[in-house]
Parts: structure tokens; sequence; C-alpha cells
């Protein structure tokens, strides 16, 4: 073999739930793979192991013939492996130079010789045509640039290997071509990369050999021009959607129950528009970075929108987060950890905490501690939330699924109107997602609107009335069953699919 | 627009400075002349030395309450050597400094050898290391010999002794915090410690560092405005952290880390030194005065916040292209 | 200690402890005993029973008697930051509104003042004359004072709590820069003079035994006024009292559940509707509240309007306090009772090391000592706690 990286049966459980399975996969030396699938599909844990963020549970990797085991980040980067985060790794307070050395200056009389970490900086960002001076502090820079920069490092590390994670997300077109100028010549001087990313059109432009992921295994590989987009989106899909979706009991009412005009804000949003019905679960496709969690938190008055207009129900939308939820709104972050849950306390703590107030007796807000026992366990039992005793029992040591169901059940207790779910699904396991689905159902059938916003598409065509498809902080189409999945991934990927 | 409030925001302390520098000279003509503002750096000194100590400690997101007893115990421990070895004040000061830095490794040992938060582990210490100095002088003041004082009172050429050291102090910290490996170190864990050790830092070794410097400061420090008095107090140095922090964060020093200078602390100790005089010079109830600092303080820390506050919103993820 | 005894006698272990295994039983129980709300309580009484074949002096009523007296104002005081540290915050302006709120009610009550003394003081002449305060003569004037004192403290919390919640500034910098500003202008106000001469209808709440036990005669160098030994007195009601209206609030409230919310994840609870900088606010005026009145214990103890009261390292003892009861520097996790245990437990040292005749600088060694070795075990706890789950 003469492949640069061979990873051998390489898998990896996260408490027993597999991310990536038994993925035998080989890189040649100079060689651009594109490794796409759905978000969940295994992609960022894959290169997690080759990056040394985390060890496989089993398998093997042989980097340039021998065995490949990192022990951390910095290991895989002395073996000449650069893996460009989506969240970047670099020091805003510290001038570019400095970002490129951090791990070892070189230095004249024992003091960082800046000269020389200027000319060599300089000497790198003239190859990516970064027009900065080398002392410029990283925060100036735009995103783009600072990919550039995390480019820059990786250059000066002489890296064999570049992994960039879906690079784009975060850049302006002009950005991105400047990018991909960038990764034509990485690829002249004979580098190894990967690149990952849900732009499929991205990928095979750039890349030679493209590969699938799905479900943690390795569904399909070929050279890129056996590989048309058609083919990538089959290998990504590929499953069969009977059984994995309950029957929808609702169904969507005339009653308008919700409507967002014009929303918009710089750089995030442009006219967005839309309405939700009673009854309806309504559907939001994008990818990552596409702004559709910008768009939720927006109406939900976390982030500010410069234009555009709420309503719910008869009354307008407006005030802070506090007054939305009073007027019946219930948002379900994508940030289960950080936005959704209090971790280290009890199930029926977090379960309460929207509708705590409700509990208030008396003057002193006494909470009727029977009516919260109460409420809470049959908040458990309607919810399904398997924990042996919520009064105690932190959430944090509930499964990702059970945990969800209770983010979703803390808003039940207020009856909302509107429920916005930002990928209530994503890290559940199949069943708890099964459960998840009926939830959205049974909160359509109580008469309120349900907006659905995942990226992955397979949910919302089993689940939706109708599906809304954003791309760059725009809606690009809306969709009426029965749902056409190539048409759905081209508007989000704003591709041509013939 | 916002350029010029970020250049306002970026250096506020500087305006803060000229503000409070043409106020006073106007109110006292007195108060520009050379030897007024001599004086006022020379007693800037106490506060400015350990504050650029501090500052080190800060630019790691941590902090040090035990300064104010390292500044008394340091000296006597010193006072001590000195008396009972025959080393001389030269050696007097490196025994100070030395020992601050000793004190500052009991800090460094707990907060990351057994991971318990700096505010805890310098609180703790605040109180040991007074008692400890309590015991070895049984509460009582210690005197120094005649040699101390000279030493305290000399001067290079014109330049009096206690200026020498802070500036040569603020000249070594700023080249070690800008011009070193560790320096940038100490910027990079205090930006990100997790990227930084993602990038293979050491982060635990940069923050015990850290301590260990803030220490031998805090001991310099006292050591330096004793040897002008030529007697250590019982309550020397008592509740001087909370003026020593202030100085640096009035410097620009953030409590979140990442963000500080040296030579800012030198010119947040001097304002605060400044504003003190210049109290004095125009009369102010000697009673007002902390009042008016507490005002300057709030104000530096406003600015602070704000800057912060607009750096997060910058980060903010960009998804379509700014129409321009 | 009597009070104490029947919370002793039934330890409830309120965190999930998994059933020891065969083989472990020690272990477990001693698993239990460092995880068990009343952890602080036994070593205050091991501490205790170990001392007292050594220290006679410290179980006589005397002893006892002026152990409590020092420790129901403290309690009052760090039930006040138990709040602000529960929502991840720190109040170091409580020592500063006791001195000023002292300074307050006395200008306001004092029934005479010496002119010599106070002359240049700017509250004398219009606050303050040789007559005393406006209020020397009202038969209000202990109520009026206690309102006014209690007033000041919430416009100082209030100012502390909306630069924290509605500025964003770090509770550390904005409670100095209270602490120093608050403090500076007690101190103007009388400048750095005490105020005496407090009317008895004030000074009556510093002592006021209610119920008072004859144990036999006084010992000849103990506390000059008392003939009997009072164990129930005005302090111990008061600082029980809002020690009991504090563990109401924080565990069985709506405002309770808010206060956890926002010190366990405050982004989540500000997703959740929870009103963050309401309540924010809200607490740190329950801190300068709670200081305030520990302020009118104090003086009323002291028959002295002191504005350095509260001054010095009696903010690092609070803080200590609550730490060792078990109290979290990160927010969300509190308990009104391990403050009281954590009181009971500092004052205990501080009277065992007092009775050992040692300077107020060892026990400082000590204290700083004591409350190393509580974060340690903080640590310790937290990491079982985290195995246990």
């Amino acid at each position: 073999m003469t492949a640069l990286l061979a990873l051998d049966s390489l898998a990896k459980d996260w408490f027993g739930v597999p991310a990536v399975r038994d993925v035998t996969l080989a890189i040649e030396q100079g060689a651009t793979l594109g490794l796409i699938g759905e978000n969940g599909a295994g992609k960022s844990t894959l290169m997690n192991m080759i990056g040394g963020v985390v060890a496989p549970s089993s398998g093997a990797m042989i980097w340039r013939g021998e065995p490949y085991a990192p022990a951390s980040a910095a290991d895989a980067t002395t073996r000449g492996i650069a893996f460009i985060h989506q969240e970047l790794n670099l020091f805003t307070n510290l001038s570019i130079a400095e970002n490129v050395f951090i791990d070892g200056f070189p230095r004249r009389f024992g003091l960082i010789d800046r000269k020389r970490i200027a000319e060599a900086t300089r000497a790198l960002l003239a190859r990516l045509d970064v027009e900065h001076a080398p002392e410029t502090i990283v925060g100036e820079l735009a995103p783009g640039e600072r990919q550039l920069v995390e480019i820059a490092k990786a250059l000066h590390r002489a890296a064999d290997l570049i992994i960039f994670d879906e690079p784009t997300t975060s850049l302006t077109p002009r950005e991105t071509a400047r990018l991909f100028d960038v990764i034509a010549r990485l690829k002249a001087e004979g580098r190894t990369i990967i690149y990952i990313s849900h732009i499929l059109g991205d990928v095979a432009r750039i890349c030679d050999r493209i590969a699938v992921l799905r479900d943690g295994r390795l569904i399909d590989e070929g050279e890129t021009r056996d590989m048309p987009v058609a083919r990538m989106i089959r290998s990504m899909i590929g499953r069969e959607l009977s059984g994995l979706f309950p029957d929808r009991v609702a169904a969507p009412d005339e009653e308008i129950v919700f409507r967002a005009e014009g929303l918009s804000q710089a750089g995030v949003l442009e006219g967005v528009t839309f309405d939700v019905r009673a009854g309806e679960i309504l559907g939001l496709f994008g990818l990552m970075g596409s702004g559709r969690s910008e768009l939720a938190r927006g109406i939900f008055g976390l982030d500010p929108l410069a234009a555009g207009t709420l309503r719910l129900g008869a009354a307008p939308l407006a005030g802070p987060p506090k007054a939305r939820i009073a007027a019946g709104l219930a948002f379900v972050t994508e940030n289960r950890r950080e936005e959704g849950l209090m971790m280290e306390a009890p199930v029926a703590e977090n379960l309460s905490l929207v509708a705590v107030r409700d509990f208030g007796r008396g003057p002193l807000a006494l909470i009727d501690r029977e009516a919260h026992v109460e409420a809470t366990e049959r908040a458990k039992v309607e919810l399904g939330i398997r924990a042996a005793n919520i009064a105690r029992q932190p959430v944090k040591a509930l499964s990702g699924g059970n945990q969800q169901k209770v983010v979703i059940g803390k808003w039940l207790m207020r009856d909302p109107r509107l429920f916005i779910l930002d990928e209530p699904t994503r890290g559940v396991d199949v069943g708890a997602k099964y459960e998840i689905y009926a939830l959205a159902d049974r909160l359509a059938a109580a008469g309120g609107g349900v907006l659905f916003i995942s990226s992955e598409l397979e949910e919302l065509i089993g689940m939706c009335d109708r599906i809304l498809v954003m791309s760059r902080g725009e809606l690009t189409a809306a969709f009426a069953p029965p749902f056409d999945r190539e048409k759905l991934l081209a508007a989000a990927f704003r591709e041509a699919v013939a | 627009m916002s350029r010029l409030s970020d250049l306002a925001l970026r250096h506020a302390t500087l305006l803060i400075f000229a503000a409070v520098l043409l106020w006073f000279g106007a109110q006292a003509p007195g108060f520009l002349t050379p030897e007024s503002l001599g004086n006022i750096i020379k007693q800037a000194a106490f506060i400015g030395i350990a504050a650029i100590g501090i500052t080190f400690v800060l630019l790691t997101a941590g902090i040090d309450l035990s300064v104010g007893a390292v500044m008394y115990l340091a000296p006597l421990i010193a006072g001590f050597a000195m008396r009972d070895l025959g080393i001389g004040v030269g050696g007097g000061l490196v025994v100070a400094v030395l020992a601050g830095g000793l004190l500052g490794a009991i800090n460094a040992a707990a907060i990351v050898g057994l991971r318990i938060i700096p505010f805890i582990v310098t609180l703790a210490t605040l109180f040991a290391f007074r008692g400890f100095g309590a015991f070895l002088t049984s509460s009582q003041q210690f005197d120094f010999d005649r040699a101390m004082r000279d030493f305290g009172l000399s001067s290079v050429g014109p330049v009096p002794m206690p200026i020498v050291v802070f500036l040569l102090l603020a000249l070594a910290a700023h080249v070690v915090l800008s011009r070193t490996t560790f320096g940038r170190q100490v910027y990079a864990v205090g930006n990100d410690p997790e990227a930084a050790r993602k990038a293979g830092l050491p982060v635990a070794w940069v923050q015990a560092r850290v301590y260990v410097i803030s220490g031998a400061c805090a001991g310099l420090a006292g050591f330096i405005v004793i040897s002008q008095i030529g007697r250590l107090d019982a309550g020397f140095g008592e509740g001087r952290e909370f003026d020593v922090i202030a100085a640096a964060v009035l410097g620009g020093a953030s409590l979140f880390g990442g963000i500080g200078s040296a030579l800012g602390a030198v010119v947040g100790a001097t304002l605060i030194q400044t504003v003190k005089s210049g109290l004095v010079f125009t009369g102010v109830n000697l009673y007002l005065q902390p009042i008016l600092m507490a005002a300057i303080i709030f104000l530096a820390v406003l600015v602070d916040t704000l800057r912060a506050r607009r750096i997060a919103i910058r980060k903010r993820r960009i998804i379509r292209p700014i129409e321009t | 200690m009597k009070d104490l005894s029947p919370a002793g006698a039934t330890p409830r272990p309120d965190i999930r402890v998994p059933a020891p295994r065969p083989g472990a039983d020690l272990g477990g129980r001693l698993r239990r005993v460092l995880l068990s709300d009343y952890f602080v309580l036994y070593l205050s009484l091991a501490y205790f029973l170990v001392l007292v074949p050594f220290l006679p002096t410290l179980s006589t009523p005397g002893n006892l008697t002026n152990l409590m007296s020092n420790m129901w104002p403290l309690l009052v005081v760090a039930v006040g930051q138990t709040f602000v540290l529960t929502i991840a915050g720190i109040d170091l302006s409580q020592g500063a509104v006791m001195g000023l709120t002292s300074v307050v009610a006395a200008m306001l009550i004092a029934t005479a003042a010496p002119a010599q003394v106070l002359a240049n003081a700017p509250i004398w002449g219009s606050f303050l004359t040789e007559k005393g305060g406006w209020l020397a003569a009202s038969p209000w004037a202990a109520p009026i004072a206690i309102a006014a004192m209690l007033a000041v403290a919430a416009v100082i919390g209030a100012c502390n709590g909306a630069a924290v919640a509605r500025l964003g500034m770090p509770p550390f910098m904005v409670t100095l820069v209270t602490m120093i500003a608050v403090g500076a202008f007690a101190i103007w106000l009388t400048q750095s003079n005490n105020i005496r001469e407090l009317p008895d209808s004030f000074v009556t709440l510093g002592r006021g035994d209610l119920v008072s036990v004859y144990l036999g005669p006084k010992l000849e160098s103990q506390l000059p006024r008392r003939e009997v030994y009072s164990f129930v007195t005005w302090p111990m009601v008061i600082a029980l009292a809002v020690a009991a209206f504090a563990h109401l609030l924080l565990n069985r409230t709506v405002f309770g559940r808010y206060v956890f919310a926002i010190g366990i994840n405050r982004k989540a609870a500000e997703i959740s509707g929870v009103p963050v900088a309401r309540v924010i606010v809200t607490v740190f005026i329950i801190s300068a509240v709670c200081a305030a009145i520990a302020s009118i214990l104090y003086t009323a103890r002291l028959e002295t309007g002191r504005p350095t009261l509260g001054a010095g390292t009696f903010l690092l003892d609070v803080i200590g306090a609550s730490v060792i009861g078990g109290t979290s520097l990160f927010g969300g996790k509190g308990k009104i009772i391990w403050t009281f245990f954590g009181v009971l437990f500092f004052v205990l040292l501080s009277n065992t090391l007092n009775l050992m005749n040692l300077s107020t600088f060892h026990i400082d060694m000590v204290k700083g000592g004591v409350i190393l070795m509580a974060a340690l075990l903080d640590v310790v706890r937290t990491r079982l706690l985290r195995a246990a789950t």
C-alpha cells in the first residue's frame, strides 16, 4: 500500500451508541477526497479521530506506512496532519504571525525573533493572497480571512494532510472563491486534502474522489467523474422511510396561528415571509449555516431583527422572550446542553421551569409542592421519559432522547400556540426519534402550529404538511406533498439537478 | 463613527488620564510641575509594581487576592534574613522577591495541582500568609536598620530609586509579555484555554508561572515601599489587593482574560496615584477621595464591559454578504 | 447547641447515593457522611467534642452565650451572600453597607453627641446636633431608623444589581467599587468618628433577653452586665427568623427556583422565560438588606454607630463561612442550612482559637487553612458526586 493514510475498520461508540462503524478507507498521497453525508452520519467523528481529538473505540490507522494513534490534537499536528475546524482554533488577541508560530517561536537572544516570524508569515500570506500585515490582530479579520490564517498555519507546519470541515459556511461568495483558489494551489503542490461539505457542487468541483458516509458507515466511494450529484444524494439518503414515522393524526386547519412577514437582518436574514396554520407541522429545511436557527432565534426575540413583523393569533409578537412566551410561543433550541437544560438540576425542576410561576401560591408565591409533583409526574408519563426518580435524578443522567423530551416537555404545561422545534432529533437514537415525532404530531393535533426546523430531509418529508427551504438567509422554495427529495435538496444547495 | 467609538473605547484610560491631568492642572497650577509629577510616579511605584505582577494573572483569567498579604510577608522574611544573616539590603531585596515567588508558588500548586479555583485559593492564602507573618513577629512592628532607609531614599542620578525599579520592572515585564514565547502563551491561554490545550501549549505550566510572578512582584513592591519607611507595621498591605486589581483593570486588563499589558498597569497605577495626589493637592476632603476613585474605576470597568460586548457581537456568524 | 440537635439526629441524605456494595460498607458510610447536608454540622460537633477536654472554658455557659452572640449577625450577612453566590455572583459591598447603615441609624436617633468630636462632620448641624439626631425624642425612633437602614441598603443593592444585570458588568468589580465608595461615604459622614448615645429602644435589639436561664453564679471575669445567661435573645430571634424566611424563599418559592435556574444555566433560564434581570437585581437587594439587618444587630450590641463596621476582613469571614458550608462560587448550589452550619463552624473555630489565647493574626492563619481545606473538600465531594451519577 502506498496510501498516505489508511483507515482499517475504524469505529467509535459514544456511550454505546455507534457514531462511526467499521470504516476502511485509503487516501493516496496528493489526492483530494470529498467526504459527504447527512448530519450525524459520522463525518465529524471520523475526522476527529484522524485529527487526534477523539480516540477510536476499535480499528487502526496507518499514517505513511506506520501505525498511527494520536494522543492529542497537538500530536496529530506534529505528524503533519492539519485539521481546520468549523470553529477556528485561533487566538483572537494575538497577531497573525503569532498565531502561525504559537507552538514554537524562533528566538534570538532569548526573545521572539519578530523579524523572522514576520517575514515567514508574510511569505505564507503572499502564497494565500492575503494582503494583511503579519502584525494584524486576528480578531480584526473577517471570517474568511481567519480561515486563510488557519491554512497558513497548516502550510507553516508543512502539513501533508489538510482536513477542511465545512469551510465555506461562514464565507461570502468572494471569500469562497478565494478559498477554492488556494485549495487548487495546495493540490498543485502535492498536498493531500480531505474536504467535508454539504455543498455537493463544491465537493464535485474540488475533489478527485468522493466518499459517502451514512449512519457511521462508508456507503459509497468513487472517482468524482463517476459520481453525479444524483448518486451522491441517493447514497446519502438511501434509507427506507416506512416505519420510521408515526401516522399523522393532526391535519392543518384554515386558521393561521402564526405569520412572519419580511423578516430581515443584515448579514443574516433577508425578507423571510411565511405562515403556520393551526394543526400544521411546517417544515423548514436548510443546511448548517443557512440561517434556519438564526430565524428561530429572531422569532423568539433572542437575536435582533432589523425589519419585519410577527403575529401570533391576532396579536403582534414583540418584546423579550419572556413576553413572547406569555403570548404562547415555545422554543426548543438546537443547543440542548447550553440553552435548553439545567444539566445538574433534577428532571422535575427542568420540566416545570417554564410554568413554575403557575405553581406559586399566596403573596410569597410558595410552590404548591403537591401540584408540582403531580404535574411533573404526569408530564413524565405523557412524554414517556425514562427516569427512575424525577425529583432527584439530574437531567444529565438521562439519555439524549430523554433529555430532549424534557426540553419539549417543559413547554407543554403552558399550552403554547406555536412550537418552534430546532433540530429536535439531533443526537437522539432512532427509537426516541419516533417518540419525538409523535410528540410533534400531538402538539399539532392539540390545535397549535409547529415549526419543525431540521437539516435531516427524511424526517421533514416523513412528518411535515409543507416544507420551506432556506439557503443563505432566504427562503428559496416552498413544497407541498408529495415531496420530491431531489428538488428539496436542489433548493437547499441552490444547485440545478437534471 | 463606530471606528471612532472603537478607538475611544480602546484608549479610554488614556482619555480619562488626560482629562484628569487637565482638570487638576486647571484647578491647581502647581500640580503639573515636574517635581509634583515625579512624586506621583514615585508613589505609584508601590501599587504599580504589584499591578504589573497581577496583570500576568488577570491575563490568564485568574485572580490573586493574596498580593496584600505577600506585600507584608515577603519583605518581613527579607528583614529577618537581613538581620540574622547579615546579607545587606541588596541581599534582602533578592530574598523578598524570592520569598514572594515562593508564596506565589504555593498559590500555583493549589490552583494547578489541586484544581481549586484561584479566588478561593488566594482568599485562603491571604489569611494564611498574613497570619504566618504575625506569627513571626508576634504581631509587633518590625524595624529595619538604617541601611534600609538609605537604600529607599537613594537615587540613580536625579531619578529616585523606586522610580528606577518601577520602570525597569515595567520594561522587563513588557518585554516578557510581548517578546517571549511564555508571554505570548499567557495571552493565548487567557484568550481560549481549550484552544491552547489543543495547540499543545503547556497550559498548566503557564498558569502556574503567572502566580509565581505575581507573588514575586508583590514581594518586590512591599520591599520597595518599606525601604522608604524603614519599618514594617503589622497591618501593612491589608486591603491593598483591591487597589492592585483596580490599577491593573484601569490599565486595560480584563477580568475575563486575554487583554491587558504591563505598560497598561503602569498607566493604571499612575492614574490612580494622580487622582489621589490631585485630590490632596486641590484640598478635597480626605474621606471623599475614595468615592471619586471608585467612580473612575467604575468607568474603566464599564468601558471594558462595553468593549467585550462589542467583540461578542462581531463574533456573530455572518450568513450572507452584507450589502454595502 | 440545643436547637441544633434534633436536626443532627436525623440525617437525611439529600443527594443520590448509590447503594453500598457489600464489603464497601465503611467506604459507603464515609461517602454518605461526606455528601450529607449535615456534614459541616458533624464536623463542628466533632471539633467541639475533641476540644472540650483541652479547653474547659469552651463549654461554660458564658462562653456558649458569647459564641452564639457572635454567630447571629454573621449568619444574617452570610444568608444574604448565599443568594448572591447561588446566582454565580459575589457581593463584596456587604461590609460597607453595614458601616453606612450603622451611621445612618445613629445620626437619626442618637440622643446626644459631643460637639468637639463631630463638629467637622458634614452631618453636624443638620442631621445631628448636641441634642442628638432628628428622631432623638420620637417614640418611633427605633422603627424609623430601622426602616431607613433597610431603605438605604435596598437602594445600594439595586444599584449593584442593575450594573450586573443591565450593564453586564462583572459582580466582583461592581461590588468592589460599591465597597470602596459606600465605605468611604460612611466614613466621610462622621469624619471617621463613632456616634454613641443610642436610645434604649434601639439598643435592646442587641441583647434584649427574652428568655434567660440561671446557670449558677457568674464567673468574675465575664460579661459584667450579665447576672444570668440569656439563651434566647433578640439577635437570635431576628437571625433565625431571617434564616427561616430565606430558607423558605430559596427552597420553596417560584423566586427561589428562578435563582437556582440562573445560577445553573443563565442562558437556559432566559430562554425559558425567567425574568433574569429582575431576579438578579432582587438578589443583590436581598444581600444588601441582610447586611443592613446584621448592622442593626451589631450597632445595637455595640451601642454605637460605627462607619467602619464590617470593614477589613469581615467580608472574607462571610464568604469563607458560606463556602465552608458548601455553597459553590460557580453558582447553582447553595442552601441556607449549609450556610447556617458554615457560620457555626467558623464562629466555633474563631472562638476556640480565641480561647487558646491566640492573636487575631494566628486566627487568620488557621482560618485561611480551613477555607482551603473546605475548598479541597468541595473538589472531592464534587468528584464523588460525579462518580455517583
